[in-house]
């Protein structure tokens, strides 16, 4: 074994050359014979015994191969209950290749699973195949793999993190008690559950058809504006239009009131007053979705 | 009430019964998501559940809000996964804070976890890796159970995982090594009837001698649960019913330690609610055997024997993980 002089350096090494070992996405054999185990135990798999002792029915190999299949089976499985729709639209066969290769470019390295799937969108993203050339034609296969990830991680993340539960939220009538010049002037203060994702694919409508079983097709590209939050411990989704998604987007980033409507009315290059009637019914909605915590009135 | 009845009943031999320094909960359950919905509108009579606490420590949704529910109505124990106390690296004292605030505030009556390691080199596996069983180890694992029992103001209790592999630098059985470990470092020992029976046969000691070999006044707890038969080995897969050599052990093992707590894992497959409850239940029968001196009768006990099928790869992942997936409404 090692020649270190500290057994505990002894048990660090043990414990780096296994770990190197199980997690070889080209499996045991090859994790062994890797230069990175080697640096470890400069050793052959022949020699292999001086470390992992034989039982009566499998080789040293073969019982470190346990470990290994469980390693990706269970970590891939994870991600399996986390991206069940991107998983069905890739297929078992890519899903397991791209977990794979997920899992060997971002490793777990915390405590909770729930890290897990963090960067599985912004992996889809870092190497999504160029295509380039057909760029003008619009969003493609790849956006729409994109898309699905991110929204499912969103969705975990909204199951999981803070809300709005043991909260009064800003109700229609805190919005209807509020005059004219006080209204313009307020600031919303977003729930803390409250994403605004904007898509070129409907999703969640795949998603949801994923989840209670169906078996969608995939959709036809179409500009998707997605409002996502939580209520009463269940995550919520709905697509709105890119106005009310326009102004949603400008208070939650902090604009007032006025100055958003503003902004969307030189967006949609239409006037105020033709905003006028569909503004009262989002500020509604909104209310009752409980979108905003609080209304935050001018000093 | 029907849990103190039944508490009752299976406190079958007169005071003083148990050989435990830990309180008797009686026969519980693994809290699981999928059974949030049936526990809030049944609240059937359990005796206790058990966590697994990564799932909640960080929850600010619906899995703590149906924890702090549990948590008024059943006693709560806390069995966690990535405490990692035979790992070389580092331990991670906000991860150790975090247990100690859920700890507190669902009033768990123990805090366990596993005598693995679980990943170096900043990378977790989120796999029970087994450690050599020998003198530095032993060594490095007291140290670090007593520095954990010093940031968690408690004693801990550690698990014997099913193992697949055995280390050359190993010069002690697994049993000695937890003895000693549970006797340096004062902590407690989970038992795990069903890691010891996989562990047994994959290793090819003897479970029994393992089992009388503790130290029975710190065994806080049992585990219960299914594995699969790989035909040249045994998996721990938590996917199926409890079979008769580990109904077996179990009443060996209860026979000598009187009123442990005891609790039913099932992580894959996992049925609905009054099925699970049924087979933590089943032990009723070993424990009444114990107080009456009578032989069971095992043999309704199905087989949870799996040969390489459609499914095997479901089956063959040990302990799988448990992963809170999102609801979506
Ligand atoms: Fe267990």
């Amino acid at each position: 074994m090692t020649t270190q002089e500290s057994p505990f350096d002894e048990l660090d090494a043990l414990q780096l050359w296994m770990q190197t070992v199980i997690t070889h996405p080209a499996g045991v054999k090859a994790g062994v014979a890797s230069k990175n185990a080697n640096q470890i135990f400069d050793m052959r798999e022949a020699e292999i015994e001086r470390v992992i002792q034989p039982s009566e029915t499998l080789s040293a190999i073969q019982r470190l191969e346990i470990y290994s299949n469980a390693y990706f089976a269970r970590l891939s499985s994870c991600l399996l209950d986390e991206f069940p729709a991107f998983a069905y639209a890739v297929g078992d066969t890519a899903f397991q290749a791209f977990a794979s290769e997920y899992l060997q470019t971002f490793p777990s390295n915390s405590y909770t699973l729930s890290a897990l799937g963090r960067s599985f969108p912004s992996f889809l993203r870092a190497t999504r195949p160029a295509d380039l050339s057909f760029e003008s034609l619009g969003p493609t296969w790849a956006d729409f793999l994109i898309e699905l990830a991110t929204v499912e991680r969103v969705y975990s993340e909204v199951f999981d993190g803070p809300g709005i539960e043991h909260e009064r939220v800003a109700d229609p009538q805190d919005f209807a008690s509020l005059s004219v010049v006080q209204w313009l002037g307020a600031r919303l203060t977003p729930a803390p559950c409250l994403r605004l994702v904007q898509l070129s694919y409907p999703v969640h409508e795949y998603i949801t058809d994923v989840r209670r079983g169906r078996n969608p097709q995939t959709p036809a590209p179409s500009k998707t504006y997605l409002v996502i939050t939580r209520r009463n411990y269940l995550v919520r989704r709905s697509a709105v239009g890119e106005s009310e998604f326009g102004l949603l987007t400008a208070l939650a980033n902090g604009l007032t009131v006025g100055d958003g409507v503003a902004y969307v009315a030189q967006q949609n290059q239409s006037d105020i007053d033709a905003l006028e009637f569909e503004l009262s019914q989002w500020f509604r909605n909104w209310a009752e979705a409980g979108y905003f915590r609080q209304i935050v009135l001018a000093s | 009430m029907l849990r103190r009845g039944r508490l009752r009943r299976l406190n079958c031999l007169e005071s003083p019964q148990s050989r435990s320094d830990y309180a008797y909960l009686g026969l519980g359950v693994g809290l699981r998501t999928v059974h949030f919905d049936y526990l809030l509108r049944h609240t059937p009579a359990v005796d206790w559940f058990e966590i697994i606490s990564e799932n909640f420590m960080d929850s600010e949704g619906r899995p703590r809000y149906v924890l702090d529910q549990i948590a008024e109505r059943y006693p709560v124990v806390m069995h966690g996964v990535s405490l990692s106390i035979g790992s070389t690296a580092p331990l991670n004292f906000k991860y150790l804070r975090k247990l100690k605030t859920l700890a507190d505030a669902v009033n768990a009556r123990w805090v366990s976890d596993h005598v693995c390691w679980t990943g170096v080199a900043g990378r977790n596996t989120h796999d029970l890796l087994p450690i050599p069983m020998n003198e530095e180890s032993l060594r490095h694992v007291v140290r670090r159970i007593q520095i954990v029992q010093d940031v968690l103001e408690r004693r801990i209790v550690l698990e014997n995982p099913s193992s697949y592999v055995t280390f050359a630098a190993s010069t002690m059985p697994e049993w000695e090594f937890l003895s000693r470990m549970a006797d340096d470092a004062d902590c407690g020992l989970l038992l795990d009837i069903n890691n010891v029976y996989v562990s047994s046969v994959n290793h090819g000691f003897h479970a029994e001698t393992y089992i009388r070999s503790l130290p029975h006044h710190r065994i806080a707890q049992f585990h219960l649960a299914g594995h699969t038969n790989c035909g040249t080995h045994l998996i721990d897969t938590h996917d199926g019913p409890v079979i008769d050599p580990v109904w077996k052990l179990f009443q060996t093992a209860y026979k000598l330690t009187q009123n442990v707590s005891t609790l039913l894992e099932w992580d894959a497959r996992v049925p609905e609610f009054p099925i699970l409850h049924a087979e933590v239940l089943k032990s009723q029968r070993y424990i009444a055997g114990v107080c009456d001196g009578e032989a069971n009768k095992t043999s309704e006990t199905p087989k949870a024997s799996y040969t390489h099928g459609d499914d095997v790869k479901l089956a063959t992942t040990p302990h799988p993980a448990v992963f809170v997936a999102a609801e979506v409404e």
